[in-house]
């Protein structure tokens, strides 16, 4: 028998495909199948070693979330610092209410020439949004269940192409804001063709319990750079899953950091598909958790061509009851010569009921490669705090500066400046808060 | 004289205890500002756990006596509103913070303090430049600053980096635990040069350290032996020299 949580997403597809993007075209049918697919599988649950840590079926069960209200008339963005914390940079901005695009609150005005941007629906009769839905990474399979439930249900996302050569001259800022509980399925694209570049920031908050399916397909043709930085601050109810598939071509560039402070469950999935040689993607990110907040980072990453490299560097701060979790996996095919694969994952508990659960893992099939991986999990070091309090420094002050110190490690891999401090100075509140 | 009411550190009967072993039995020692009192003994007689004892470490259980400093009770003060008080503990080994850049830490200890003395915090031009001010003499580097706390320094750059603290916090009392240990004789003069520009009438120091060498740079006052958590022998500076002589098997201890 099927289980409530996924019937409840087939029985959502049934009564609401007609109205989804795509109704009567290469959409609808894809949609069918996917939601075949999903169907069969069913939520991913801890049986499934990919899922071992976090039952999302049994997250969704006791959640039971409703498809999220299209959020009409007026809306006010929330005053929090993370909501803002990109106000002073000058960027595009793109902002998704309940998931859905919201044109009256965006402002794209001005993109460059060859810059396009556009709402799921208005693309899904493009080819290259066609190819992107279509692809399958060989790495992904882990998460094609969810993806299968994404590409039934998906509503809406952003799409953004980058036409050769052309460099986007300010970041694109995606703000998703859940202003009503329930569920969303959101679609992002990109492709930046060849040489082309791009800087996207994404933003989640929200006060209300959601449950966000977020899948951003990306694609980098050769020469292809792109900045993608991510923080997801919303409400302890809500439940957040966002999966990032990128495919680089020939000495493509990628950049990814994630900072993860909401969410009562989250999980961030990112693979990594390398088809061209002499590419690079540096994956990161960092995690600051209390309560009973849980938190897991999947990544895969596929070094199918020689003379890529690809670093992974996750660190978080446990406090409470809280739940890390990192699963990484480096895989190096058999000709992947002159990979430089490196992976590593820290923690550190604050307190003795937080937990970490760390499974980095290397598959290497080529023998003339240079790969790492590595996981500690540690407290603040006793001593440490001894020393900087015999100096006159209060224990709470040492403790934020020795938090701050170790998650900067991780942070100080975001390449846009104004970025990285707008995010330090949201790490640094958030121990400051929970002391307040 | 009055002993008593002159003393910056008074301490009396003092017993500790680590994991449950008793390591000080019964300290008395005064000392007054000006005064550079040397203590000297073996290893294991218990000169690193008094100094500990006085910057407030846990784990050291005081189980009979007093200190008192300025006047107040040493005892019930936390380790950082002793810092803020005015007692400053050269480490013997200091310990590295990565992610800390120097620079931040002694802004950090230094606005402390003088916030919790109900100063004004040092703006971070006039921090700057007296950070320079301070770091000349000792060669502490720009670029040394900008590394993280103690990380990949070597063992000379680490004892600099403690005078250069201390220079900077300006203590009344400057505990220097084995502060010569690990230090060449360029390392060790340089050193000595920066404590010897911090003594002052107004400011006292004992120095803790096993062997004789320090004390030809830092020239104290007053002499003890300690051994098996007591003071045993109290002189001048020439005590020293006989201890250098003569070991110290002679205070029933191991010459280790």
């Amino acid at each position: 028998m099927t289980e409530k949580a996924t019937q409840n997403f087939i029985e959502t597809y049934e009564r609401t495909q007609a109205r989804l993007p795509g109704a009567d075209s290469w959409l609808s049918r894809r949609r069918e199948t996917a939601v075949k697919a999903f169907a069969e599988a069913g939520l991913p649950h801890r049986r499934l070693e990919e899922w071992k840590y976090t039952d999302l079926r049994q997250v969704l069960e006791k959640a039971a979330f409703a498809p999220a209200p299209a959020h009409e008339g007026a809306v006010i963005l929330p005053d929090s610092r993370s909501a803002a914390a990109f106000a002073a940079i000058d960027r595009y901005t793109v902002v998704f209410v309940n998931g859905r695009y919201r044109a009256d609150l965006s402002h794209t005005s001005r993109l460059p020439k060859g810059v396009e941007l556009h709402p799921l629906v208005d693309v899904v009769h493009e080819q290259w949004a066609r190819d992107l839905v279509e692809r399958r990474l060989d790495d992904g399979r882990q998460a094609e269940n969810v993806v299968d439930l994404n590409t039934a249900l998906m509503n809406d996302g952003a799409c953004l192409r980058i036409r050769k050569g052309v460099k986007l001259d300010k970041p694109l800022h995606l703000l998703f804001f859940t202003a009503d509980a329930g569920a969303s399925h959101t679609r992002n694209l990109i492709l930046i063709e060849n040489e082309a570049e791009a800087t996207i920031f994404e933003t989640h908050v929200g006060a209300e319990a959601g449950f966000a399916n977020i899948v951003t397909d990306v694609s980098l043709a050769e020469g292809a750079r792109l900045g993608h930085l991510k923080l997801q601050d919303e409400a302890t109810g809500a439940v957040h899953l966002a999966t990032m598939r990128t495919r680089l071509e020939a000495s493509a560039h990628f950049t990814s950091f994630t900072l993860t402070l909401g969410c009562g469950v989250s999980r961030g999935q990112n693979f990594v598909l390398f088809a061209g040689e002499g590419a690079e993607a540096h994956v990161n990110g960092a995690y600051a958790l209390r309560g009973t907040q849980h938190s897991d980072q999947f990544c895969v990453i596929d070094h199918a061509v020689p003379g890529c490299t690809s670093h992974t560097l996750f660190k978080g701060v446990l406090d409470d009851s809280s739940e890390g979790v990192f699963q990484g996996k480096v895989i190096v095919r058999p000709h992947a010569q002159k990979t430089d694969g490196r992976q590593m994952t820290q923690a550190l508990l604050l307190s003795r009921n937080a937990a970490m659960n760390a499974k980095p893992e290397l598959e290497i099939y080529a023998d003339d490669v240079q790969c790492a991986h590595g996981s500690t999990v540690g407290e603040l070091s006793r001593d440490a705090i001894f020393y900087l309090r015999s100096r006159g420094i209060p224990e709470l002050q040492a403790r934020q500066l020795l938090i701050s110190a170790f998650l900067d490690e991780a942070l100080d891999l975001v390449p846009h400046e104004m970025a990285r401090n707008a995010l330090k100075s949201l790490t640094d509140d958030w121990f400051a808060e929970a002391r307040a | 004289m009055n002993v008593k009411e002159t003393s910056m550190l008074e301490i009396r009967n003092l017993h500790v205890t680590v994991d449950g072993k008793e390591i000080l039995r019964g300290i008395d020692l005064d000392v007054r500002a000006g005064e550079v009192h040397a203590i000297m003994g073996p290893n294991g007689s218990g000169k690193s756990t008094l100094s500990y004892v006085l910057a407030g470490r846990e784990g050291y259980e005081v189980t009979e006596g007093s200190v008192r400093f300025k006047g107040r009770d040493l005892l019930e003060m936390g380790v950082d509103e002793r810092a803020a008080a005015g007692i400053f503990l050269a480490f013997q080994y200091p310990l590295e913070i990565p992610g800390v850049t120097t620079m931040t830490f002694l802004k950090t200890a230094l606005n402390a303090q003088r916030k919790a003395r109900g100063e004004g915090e040092l703006d971070a031009v006039r921090f700057l430049k007296l950070v320079r001010e301070k770091a000349k003499p000792l060669n502490v580097s720009d670029d040394m600053l900008k590394r993280a706390l103690n990380v990949g320094y070597s063992g000379g750059e680490k004892k600099r980096a403690e005078v250069l603290q201390m220079s900077l916090l300006e203590p009344a009392l400057a505990v220097l635990d084995e502060t010569d240990s690990g230090l060449d004789i360029d390392a060790l003069k340089t050193v000595a040069d920066g404590v010897n520009a911090l003594r002052s009438s107004d400011r006292a120091m004992v120095v803790i350290t096993h062997y004789q060498r320090l004390l030809d740079y830092i020239v104290p006052d007053v002499v003890h032996v300690l051994s098996q958590g007591r003071i045993v022998k109290t002189g001048g500076k020439e005590l020293a020299h006989e201890l250098e002589k003569s070991g110290y098997a002679a205070y029933g201890a191991d010459a280790a």
